[in-house]
């Protein structure tokens, strides 16, 4: 680390580098052994979007506005429709109030899912590493073993 | 934005009570402890003064009154002290409360620390911005505890800013340490200790990283502590979890939530203390690390440095190989451990209890005798080049063209993003470059260079959400658009550099007004069409 990337009066910036320097080098390969490690274990943050699969369900998550299904009836059909809609509009406030603690759950069941989601993604990056490492380690034996 | 005073101050009344309104009362947490303290201050000073919240932890609850009683309880001669941290919507009820009103900034965390990882919590840090800014009319005087955190609420164009005395009770430290624990410490390794809640912001992963690091390099016989929640269920505490394992570190301990006692232990048997956090408002486990004479090295985003003072070792890298070789250098450098831990409690003493007390009393003192600041002139309808990395490399092409740009604008000012990270006023810099204004933000993290390009900077988005005239984004790829974009979207342009391409949301949001500059592109022609457009107020009539 250089003189410029610390801030310290008492001991200075340059004594500290000097310090530094003075310590014993570790091994270029085991530095190289570790960075490639601390590069490739993080597991990528995941994006701000909602996971796919959970997004027509969250689409559908308020249910308190759902428009009246249309119906094929020539003449009946868009009277009902109508009726249905009607009602609604008239009733919209006490549906909502009825609806209000399913609209809770259902975004509070979506966040969960979201959880879980995650920590899926999470595990099986994990897994992933580790079925990596271990093959690495065991090609590793195998050339040894075949010298 | 401007800073140019528009009207004098007035003067009301003295205050008889002088009351604090804070979003959740919590036992042991910063915020908590400051409001408790000014209480005890100012009722030994004779006002009349209380707590009001609208949640608070149950060891908390005679110390509280719940918040709705406040706009009943107060009259006009009341003064209230608005505690700022989080989402707290109290926001109408500061609004019709009676009497005169101040804010006490604690910092936000910025969303995007979140995002990604906690939705809840990215929502409701967006949200308290969004009341930080519906609080600004309604308060006299605006304090936050750092100047890096006083430079937002100037950017955000508050009236009275000033930087209040951050008090630590250092008696709360003087605790014997569990036996048991520091027995248990004291086994001849050296211990890394990190104390805070794992949430992304405090940046967990990285301290992971630095001790797999040091032991893996430099010290075998190691062993790092973590002293705070973490929450296993969500995402981020399941990816610390992964990390550790994958790491594959030895002689990691989470001991959770700890008490007094505890910490005591982990801070008498700690080598040195480790924070790689990417924000802090004020940061008081680094300062109780100081004063427990233990050595720290953080690294050096928001207010860090600040608070550190000079003393400690704070890093600009979080490279974690080189951050264990500064743990590394403290554990076996003897004399120069001596020499840090000698600066951290010279850095105390400015901070001792009496000393805060004066000076605290001093920055409320026009507040509580009814004298107000002038205001801030609401800002001008200029235009506002914004140019992240202008600071770092002034001769770069991006900033050559926003220099032009501005040039051109009469009235218009430069804005960047300051490289030197330690804050030195409570309010952005000003400064005249030839024909040219030009502000400086301090970043909130010390990274510059490299692919990511300038690093973000809360003042500054604070400021850009704040312009009333037309704004370029000179650096569509920077992260200052990408947080500041959506607040100015109809009257904000913006140019990308080839080979930086925008985000897709601000792609979307800025649409026919942005522009390419090409690698080797002359910027004049550019520059002159962009000012053009400034010029006409920014709207495009483009579909």
């Amino acid at each position: 680390m250089r003189a410029e990337d610390l801030i310290t009066t008492h001991p200075t910036a340059e004594a500290v580098a000097d310090a530094l320097r003075r310590l014993p080098t570790p091994a270029p390969e085991a530095v190289e052994v570790l960075r490639k490690k601390l590069d490739t274990v993080q597991a990528p943050t995941p994006g701000v979007e909602w996971p796919a699969i959970l997004q027509t369900a969250r689409l559908k998550r308020d249910t308190r506005y759902a428009d009246a299904p249309s119906s094929h009836r020539p003449v009946v059909g868009p009277v009902l429709v109508l009726a249905k809609r009607a009602f609604r509009l008239a009733f919209q406030p006490f549906i909502n109030e009825a609806l209000r603690r399913q609209v809770e759950f259902n975004e509070a069941i979506l966040d969960a899912l979201a959880l879980i989601h995650e920590h899926q993604r999470v595990q099986a990056h994990t897994q992933a590493r580790w079925r990596q490492e271990v093959e690495e380690r065991l090609a590793r034996l195998t050339a040894e073993q075949d010298k | 934005m401007n800073f140019r005073k528009s009207k004098r101050g007035a003067t009301a009344s003295p205050a008889r009570a002088v009351h604090q309104l804070v979003s959740r009362l919590a036992w042991g947490d910063a915020v908590g402890n400051q409001v408790r303290y000014l209480r005890s201050l100012l009722r030994g000073w004779g006002y009349a003064s209380e707590i009001y919240a609208p949640q608070w932890d149950d060891e908390c609850r005679d110390d509280v009154r719940p918040a709705d009683d406040y706009p009943h309880e107060a009259d006009a001669d009341s003064a209230l002290l608005v505690h700022h941290s989080f989402e707290s919507r109290l926001v109408p009820l500061v609004a019709r409360a009676p009497g005169r009103k101040a804010l006490v900034y604690h910092n936000v965390t910025p969303a995007r620390l979140f995002a990604g990882l906690d939705r809840k919590v990215a929502a409701a840090c967006a949200a308290a911005r969004d009341e930080l800014l519906a609080l600004r009319p309604l308060v006299e005087h605006a304090w936050a505890y750092s100047h890096f955190s006083a430079e937002e609420l100037s950017a955000a164009g508050f009236p009275g800013v000033a930087v209040l005395p951050f008090a630590v009770d250092w008696r709360g430290f003087d605790v014997p340490p569990d036996a048991s624990l520091r027995a248990e410490l004291d086994d001849g390794c050296a211990n890394i200790l990190f104390v805070g809640r794992a949430v992304p912001s405090k940046r967990v992963e990285d301290v992971l990283k630095v001790f797999a690091a040091y032991q893996r390099l430099y010290q075998p016989r190691s062993r790092l502590l973590v002293a705070g929640y973490l929450n296993r269920d969500t995402t981020y505490g399941a990816t610390v979890m992964a990390l550790r394992e994958l790491l594959g570190a030895e002689r990691v301990l989470f001991l959770g939530r700890v008490g007094a006692a505890q910490l005591s232990a982990c801070f008498g048997s700690a080598t040195a203390y480790l924070s790689m956090s990417r924000h802090e408002g004020f940061g008081v486990p680094l300062l109780e690390a100081m004063y427990r004479g233990v050595p720290v090295v953080a690294y050096g985003a928001a207010a860090v440095p600040e608070t550190m003072g000079g003393a400690g070792l704070a890093t600009l890298r979080d490279d974690p190989v080189e951050v264990a070789g500064l743990l590394a250098v403290l554990e076996r450098d003897t004399s120069l451990r001596a020499q840090v831990v000698a600066a951290q409690r010279e850095r105390l003493a400015d901070l001792g209890q009496e000393a805060v007390a004066t000076r605290v009393r001093e920055a409320l003192t026009p507040f509580l005798e009814g004298r107000s600041p002038p205001h801030p002139a609401p800002p001008s309808d200029a235009a506002t080049v914004v140019c992240p990395g202008f600071d770092a490399a002034p001769d770069a092409p991006m900033s050559r063209l926003a220099r032009a740009v501005a040039e051109r604008l009469p009235g218009a000012s430069l804005w960047t993003v300051r490289r030197d990270v330690m804050p030195v006023q409570a309010a952005p810099g000003e400064e005249r470059l030839g024909g040219t204004t030009l502000w400086r933000f301090t970043a909130d993290e010390p990274s510059f260079g490299g692919e990511a390009g300038a690093p973000p900077s809360s003042s500054l988005e604070m400021g850009v959400r704040c312009t009333r005239g037309p704004v370029l984004f000179a650096g569509a790829a920077e992260a200052v658009a990408r947080e500041a974009v959506a607040h100015v979207q109809a009257r904000a342009w913006g140019v990308w550099e080839t080979g930086h391409t925008p985000d897709a949301a601000v792609r979307q949001m800025l649409g026919p007004r942005l522009r390419e500059l090409g690698a080797e592109a002359d910027v004049a022609p550019l520059a002159g069409e962009l000012a053009r457009a400034l010029e006409s107020g920014g709207a495009t009539h483009a579909r």
